[in-house]
């Protein structure tokens, strides 16, 4: 999927992928997406969280060898 | 703002910081007005002296080893992050004289208010919580 930025918060505990999250989701337009690339197990459910209380839209999420990653479409 | 979060902050060790700012800065990047009341030992998570260095819970001493291999952000760098996402500070006026400390004992940026100053914040909270 092709993603307007990519946040890499690989190796960062929580809560710290969802403020740099938010921090870059700033900078980006509505309708842009945000790749985010994790290996925080909370992220999963804190991220889709994160998203629906932000009015984002998270379109996907993969996991490929402990990374997690998520695209989010800023609402 | 999607809500609003009221926090008293009244006990002072590792943990309770971890408690109180990782739900403050969390509250806050989900757009939440934040603010925390800092009251008793509690005062010590924002006291300049003292909140790089808080003393783990007693008999938990072993975590301090997960705190550095977890990649746990320090209570400073926290601090910070909580005043960039505008989460206000308040710290106990009472509390403060009866431990003889002055408003210059704590990081900058604090109000200094008395028990009705949290609760006109906190009466139309969405989330209020207790550490």
């Amino acid at each position: 999927m092709n993603a307007d930025k990519v946040l890499d918060a690989k190796g960062l505990a929580c809560p710290m992928p969802i403020v740099k999250t938010r921090k870059e989701m700033k900078e980006l337009e509505s309708g842009q997406i945000l790749e985010i690339l994790a290996t925080d197990k909370g992220a999963k459910a804190d991220m889709t969280a994160w998203a629906k209380s932000g009015g984002h839209e998270l379109l996907d999420t993969q996991e490929e060898d402990g990374v997690l990653k998520f695209w989010i479409k800023k609402g | 703002m999607a809500g609003k979060t009221a926090i008293i902050a009244s006990n002072g060790t590792l943990f309770d910081a971890y408690k109180v700012y990782n739900i403050a800065t969390a509250a806050a990047a989900s757009d939440h007005e934040v603010a925390i009341f800092f009251t008793f030992e509690g005062l010590n998570l924002i006291n300049k002296e003292a909140y790089g260095q808080l003393p783990l819970p007693e008999g938990k001493e072993q975590i301090a080893e997960g705190f550095a291999k977890g990649n746990v952000p320090a209570i400073p760098e926290l601090v910070e992050m909580a005043q960039e996402l505008n989460v206000k500070f308040i710290g106990c006026q009472m509390t403060m004289d009866l431990f003889g400390l002055e408003k210059e004992a704590f990081v900058d940026g604090i109000d200094v208010g008395g028990a009705v100053t949290f609760l006109e914040f906190a009466k139309d909270a969405d989330v209020t919580l207790t550490f």
